[in-house]
């Protein structure tokens, strides 16, 4: 019933060669931020890399494996409370953030996903929606957590917040190469196989569950390590910071941006939406969301094969503009 | 005894405003397959007309229905036939983000329009109530419950006798051959859209006479509408009626539950999100074709 999504010209499993060039040269830059000494500027482009990391986790199991999770914000709350956890425990260090956020995130993403990835299309995305909101309610009536009013997290000094970037940094980082090889590998055929068609990869031999729950636990990792490092640098968590809406469409939104089921995509998204998203807060403090809802329809009706796909698109202008007809009715 | 019976026509009463929220949202997402997140949008913006109206020109709330139908039908009519249209048979994910970056720009309209503060409609009769066997039963939502029972019946009638209800199931079954018989699918998409914006702002009216308003209300019924649809069974008139009746009865019961486990004090009022879900996961598991749902592919 529904088309299957026109790949033309996206250069393949990782997408366009050129396109993860210029997003690791980008990336190699934003090493050189906290040397401007910028705390404002600083604090941007971390949120910057955070998105990124995010966007890499949904990608991996929206993009690649074609399975539209609308939840990967519990996964970033998760991560983020293992940090606050381990804070409140007089644990203060950022590899033991990340290593517990993955184990957490990673095994709550198998527990859930048992029930949840046997769902398709639309019911994935809704039940995957409400086990962000559920989550948000189950902490905020949590004591152990600090409920709705939320813990305290210890960080370091002011003169030694760049700690914070560059560990955001190398988790961006991490999350673009582990989906460049992931999408190489064996894994990453197996998950553009059950994108394309599930019935047809399972009669190849894939053995689709394992296959679902690899990609969604992998993908809970990278929004959970964006969470453990996110933790400590804000110095304080509540289930509305933890859990909020923002964090949970804007890394979809930075995915589509950039490209769906590619390795430079949703950094190129993150970098752009999530600029743009804070030169709007700036300026226009009242009415920025509105304009983020604006972004997000004309992002949608525009170029919802994103920007990887313009670097390789044969035809030019007039190939877009057959695009934009693709899918009326 | 008497709590039991008053949780279960709370529930009932509370079931019938959902299950007018569920149905629109259920025939645009049966018939057009597409989740329509800008749908507990369009709740708020039936509330804040009637609101409006109520306001500056004192129309009883109950005249403002037919002027919210016909409104936000117009509205969504034109939203599909020059937007959604474009993009309506591409993959969820497209018109997942298109429904929702215009959920987020009607909410924010809202939010410059008429502020953040709670608003109410308050009517002379908002009060009134009476008691039968020791239940409490407020006028305003006994009346609400038949309105939303008198328009499922008529939506079922006229989409079962009429040709453009004809049409509209046809689409649903087959474009194709729907198209072979001389049905425009662009203009019967429109008219979907048009009924379910149409029907989500009667709802959010007839909401706005019991709860408060303000622009971030329709989210929680956004989430509703879509577990009433999967309870029912998606795209029927009466999996709608259903669905939203048994799922104001369990959110009813929900969310009176009030225990502790050590240390740790629970309650079901503040964790309407949490059951919306559980029971979302429970009827997925257990009869993922719905209540009065039949056996489809």
């Amino acid at each position: 019933m529904v088309a299957p999504l026109k790949r033309i010209g996206l250069g393949g499993i990782t997408g366009s060669p050129v396109a993860i060039g210029v997003a690791l040269a980008l990336m190699a830059l934003l090493l050189l931020v906290p040397l401007g000494h910028n705390g404002y500027i600083e604090i941007v482009f971390r949120n910057i890399l955070m998105y990124a990391a995010m966007a890499y986790g949904w990608n991996l199991i929206g993009g690649y494996t074609g399975y539209v999770s609308f939840g990967q914000v519990a996964f970033f709350g998760i991560g983020a409370y293992c940090s606050a956890v381990l804070s409140a425990h007089n644990v203060d260090n950022l590899f033991a953030d990340v290593a517990l956020a993955c184990v957490v995130t990673a095994l709550f993403a198998v527990l859930v996903g048992l029930p949840v990835l046997r769902l398709k299309g639309h019911y994935f995305a809704i039940a995957t929606l409400g086990i962000g909101l559920a989550l948000s309610d189950i902490v905020a009536n949590l004591d152990v957590l600090g409920a709705s009013s939320g813990l305290a997290v210890h960080h370091v000094d002011e003169a030694h917040f760049y700690v914070y970037y560059y560990a955001m940094w190398l988790v961006a980082l991490g999350a673009m190469l582990a989906t460049y090889f992931i999408a190489r590998s064996k894994l990453g055929f197996a998950f553009v196989a059950i994108r394309e068609n599930e019935e047809a990869a399972a009669v190849l031999g894939i053995d689709a569950t394992r296959y679902k729950i690899i990609a969604w636990a992998i993908s809970a990792m990278m929004a959970g390590s964006a969470g453990a490092v996110f933790a400590p640098a804000n110095g304080f968590l509540d289930p509305s910071i933890a859990f909020s809406a923002d964090s949970n469409i804007f890394p979809i939104v930075m995915g589509i941006l950039g490209g769906v089921g590619t390795v430079a995509g949703p950094f190129i998204g993150a970098l752009i939406l999530a600029g743009a998203n804070e030169l709007l807060q700036k300026y226009f403090i009242k009415i920025h969301t509105l304009f983020f809802g604006a972004m997000i329809v004309l992002v949608v009706l525009l170029l919802s094969r994103g920007l990887v796909w313009l670097f390789g698109l044969k035809g030019g202008a007039r190939t877009w503009l057959k695009s934009l007809t693709a899918y009326k009715a | 005894m008497h709590l039991v019976l008053q949780d279960l026509a709370n529930g009932i009463l509370a079931g019938g405003i959902l299950a007018v929220v569920a149905l629109g949202f259920s025939l645009v997402w049966g018939i057009m397959n597409i989740i329509n997140l800008a749908h507990g949008a369009f709740v708020m913006l039936g509330a804040y007309l009637t609101y409006q109206l109520f306001a500056s020109l004192h129309v009883d709330p109950f005249l403002s229905l037919p002027v919210s139908f016909v409104v936000m039908f117009a509205a969504g009519y034109l939203l599909q036939r020059y937007l959604i249209n474009w993009v309506v048979r591409a993959p969820i994910l497209t018109t997942f983000l298109l429904t929702f970056g215009l959920s987020l720009l009607f909410v924010n309209i809202a939010l410059i329009v008429w502020t953040g503060d709670q608003r109410g409609v308050t009517t002379a009769y908002a009060g009134a109530n009476f008691t039968i066997v020791g239940v409490t039963i407020p006028w305003v939502k006994l009346y609400t419950l038949l309105v939303a029972l008198v328009i499922t019946g008529v939506m079922h009638l006229w989409l079962t006798r009429s040709k453009t209800g004809r049409a509209i199931r046809a689409t649903s079954m087959d474009i194709g051959a729907a198209q072979l018989s001389g049905v425009r699918v662009a203009s019967i998409y429109a008219i979907v859209y048009g009924l379910g914006a149409g029907l989500a702002g009667v709802a959010g009216s007839l909401i706005s006479m019991s709860y408060a308003i303000n622009p971030n209300m329709g989210e929680p019924f956004l989430i509703k509408a879509f577990v009433v649809c999967v309870l029912g069974g998606l795209g029927s008139v009466q999996g709608a009626l259903v669905g939203g009746l048994v799922y104001g009865i369990v959110e009813a019961f929900a969310t009176q539950l009030d225990f502790t486990i050590g240390t740790q004090h629970i309650s079901g009022s503040g964790l309407q999100d949490a059951i919306a879900l559980a029971v979302l996961l429970i009827v997925l598991i257990v009869r993922p074709t719905g209540i009065m749902g039949k056996a489809t592919a």
